[in-house]
């Protein structure tokens, strides 16, 4: 932009400059007729040859601004030139030979150098763009080369961290689950539901990062799923999650709300937002989670986004509050499966007073 | 329309006869040159109605004051007299002596 308007400052000057050059040519034609005048003025010739310059009009004028004579039209009046191809002076005669007090001349602009500076001008802005733009190409990568560096890092961190994870989450899961059905007594006890909590969280993390992993692109199988009983079988899930907060939660689900949509889509979703809204909620909080025909609300009563994150919260490793663990993953995933669908996606917090998230399709 | 033709010709020589008559006549005994002094009105008045105000203004009263040639063209030349004609008769004479030494007349251009 600075850069074109550089360029058109640069054109009307100097075209600006070259106009002023061939006035200054007019300029001096006319002092030359204006002389001529004089001497017509004092021959005693019965016949009088008014000065005729090559290329240039021009008129003599009365003190009221009457034509007396000249090469232009008698129409022509004093002021009324308009004329955007041609340039004109009017210069003052006194004393007033032959009875004129003003001399009009009018030249057609030569276009010629005008066109040639156009010509100049958009080569060099043709040049000085491809060369700017290869430039900035260059510097670019040069600058974003850290950033680069370090999101592919991170990325194969992630593809070793999730390769890694896969089997022993598995393992522990599945056990856990043996044992609570090998010794009931065993099933409620506090050690046996922090090792599920921490599992579940690690779960919930391992199918985020495969879910990045696969970059989206796997295949969807799309069926006919109701959104209700799966948010009531996910809260089921996160329960133990829930109640280590002591959370009260309140379901508000329309029956038989079914949506065309891809299961791990829908857990991811799910799963991102009810985990999401326990983990960043006050202890005592309330988890409200509403299903209706258009709609999945999630809301919390946590601590809230402050209103300068907001706007980035859907970015890609990007975390408002870093008191809780996290790769700041979840809410992107979110976005690019409501983006996916073409739903839409609003997010509205206040700090310390909690988050609501609300989904439309 | 010959007797129009005939009529305006007559009137135009008629009134060119009054003009030569009231100033002319004079001018060319006194050999004054009226065109060079017709020229010295048209380079400071430059309009026709000004050269016509300024000549009637000398005529009613001439003057070296109100007279148009410098001061050194009455060593030689007589200063005029007062003709005594009425304002009208003189306009009509200013403007036949306008038209006799017209400069546009005599404006051509190759």
């Amino acid at each position: 932009m600075l850069f074109a308007l550089a360029s058109w400052l640069f054109y009307s000057f100097t075209k600006q400059h070259l106009l002023d050059q061939q006035k200054d040519i007019l300029l001096y034609e006319a002092s030359h007729i204006k002389s001529q005048l004089r001497e017509l003025h004092q021959s005693h010739s019965n016949r009088l040859i008014y000065p005729v310059a090559e290329q240039i009009e021009s008129a003599i004028y009365d003190l009221d601004k009457r034509y007396i004579f000249g090469t232009l039209d008698e129409r022509v009046e004093l002021h009324s030139m308009d004329d955007i191809d041609k340039i004109y002076a009017i210069v003052d005669i006194e004393p007033h030979y032959l009875g004129a007090a003003y001399l009009l001349v009018v030249k057609n602009i030569d276009l010629e150098p005008i066109t040639n500076l156009e010509n100049k001008t958009l080569i060099f802005m043709l040049i000085a763009t491809i060369f700017f733009a290869v430039l900035g190409y260059f510097l670019g990568g040069l600058f974003i080369a850290p950033m680069r560096e370090s999101i592919e890092r991170m990325n194969y961190f992630i593809q070793d961290a999730t390769h890694e994870l896969n089997t022993p989450i598995s393992t522990i899961l599945t056990n856990i689950e043996m044992i609570e059905s090998m010794d009931k007594n065993l099933k409620n006890t506090q050690e046996l539901k922090r090792i599920e909590i921490a599992s579940k969280t690690l779960s919930r993390i391992y199918d985020d990062l495969a879910y990045l992993n696969l970059n989206h692109n796997y295949h969807r199988h799309i069926e006919s799923i109701e959104i209700g009983l799966m948010v009531e079988e996910r809260i089921e899930y996160f329960r133990v999650l829930a109640k280590a907060k002591e959370l009260k939660i309140k379901l508000d689900i329309e029956p038989n709300i079914v949506l065309d949509i891809d299961k791990n889509d829908a857990l991811r979703v799910c799963d991102n937002l009810i985990s999401n809204a326990i983990k960043y909620n006050k202890v005592g909080g309330q988890l409200y989670i509403q299903v209706t025909q258009n709609t999945l609300v999630v809301e919390d009563s946590g601590v809230g986004i402050n209103e300068r994150d907001l706007g980035f919260i859907l970015e890609r490793f990007r975390r408002a509050n870093k008191s809780e663990g996290g790769f700041g993953i979840g809410l992107n995933i979110v976005n690019h499966v409501v983006r996916n669908y073409g739903f839409d996606l609003q997010i509205s917090s206040q700090q310390n007073q909690g988050t609501k998230v609300v989904i439309r399709w | 329309m010959v007797k129009v033709v005939t009529i305006v010709s007559f009137v135009i020589v008629s009134l060119f006869a009054d003009l030569q008559k009231s100033c002319l006549a004079c001018h060319e005994k006194e050999q004054i040159p009226s065109e060079l002094i017709y020229k010295r009105y048209l380079l400071k008045y430059s309009t026709p109605k000004n050269i016509e105000e300024a000549m009637l203004r000398y005529l009613k009263s001439p003057t070296k004051t109100t007279s148009i040639m410098p001061p050194q063209f009455f060593l030689k030349f007589p200063m005029k007299t007062e003709i005594g004609l009425d304002d009208d008769t003189l306009r009509v004479n200013i403007e036949l002596y306008m038209k006799k030494f017209d400069i546009k007349k005599r404006l051509y251009y190759r």
